[in-house]
């Protein structure tokens, strides 16, 4: 079993939400997170402003802003996952900076607390 | 790569993000949580509040920078030279696979496979 676990943007939910219906995965969890990425960093000014500069501190703002974000929380077998990472990537692009990052965890031990099933049959979503 | 999962006092936030920044990991997600730890909550007076508020930040760093992220946010998570019971706890877990949507290429391994792998599908 894998954990998928993305930050997209807020205002793609919907369409991932109706994307990952289709592709045979409809439970998730997600929830409201803020976070930043790698870019708007410049370090030359960084360290210009560190060591005085006072052009440099004028220009350095109080850091790079904390962004609203969703995160999704999906638990799919080994097979599925692929499959769901480019249901997201496909659905997420827009080839702008903030488009988000997907990462996939393992995960060992699932299970289903209505029936007590364990592992695969536990997150299986065609079983009754 | 490992997921670095920090849980740390809510007024101690914004000098974490700082401190993190300025070691070269700006990249973090925070989101707001509850929970409580071995000391059963906190005790005031006649009540207790078992679930006390905290903040989560999510972290993915390369293998080898690990100790280094965890060590400066421990450092400056910790209140006073001491620390005291809820400063929170650091986990660590690993990740399999890294993605940025933007380009759709994976982001653990080196570039020339990742622009096969995205060629592929």
């Amino acid at each position: 079993m894998k954990e998928i676990i993305a930050v997209i943007r807020m205002n793609k939910m919907n369409q991932t939400k109706q994307a990952l219906a289709e592709a045979g995965v409809a439970s998730f969890t997600a929830r409201k997170v803020v976070g930043r990425g790698k870019g708007k960093v410049d370090y030359l000014l960084l360290r210009g402003a560190q060591s005085g500069c006072e052009e440099a501190i004028s220009q350095l703002g109080p850091g790079p802003k904390l962004i609203p974000k969703r995160l999704l929380n999906i638990v799919v077998s080994d097979e599925l996952a692929a499959p769901v990472v480019r249901t997201i990537i496909a659905v997420n692009q827009t080839g702008h900076p903030g488009d988000g990052k997907i990462f996939v965890a393992p995960i060992l031990e699932a299970v289903r607390i209505r029936t007590g099933q364990r592992g695969d049959t536990a997150i299986d979503e065609t079983a009754a | 790569m490992l997921m670095i999962r920090a849980i740390i006092r809510p007024e101690k936030s914004p000098e974490v993000l700082a401190a993190l920044l300025e070691a070269g990991f700006p990249a973090v997600t925070k989101m707001d949580v509850y929970g409580r730890g071995r000391q059963r909550g906190m005790r005031v007076g006649e009540v207790t509040y078992d679930e006390l508020p905290k903040e989560l930040l999510m972290i993915v760093v390369h293998d080898d920078d690990k100790d280094f992220v965890v060590d400066v946010i421990a450092k400056t998570s910790r209140s006073g030279p001491e620390g005291a019971y809820g400063d929170g706890k650091i986990f660590v877990s690993p990740i399999e696979e890294v993605y940025t949507v933007r380009t759709g290429g994976r982001d653990d391994i080196p570039s020339a496979a990742s622009a096969a792998l995205t060629t592929e599908s």
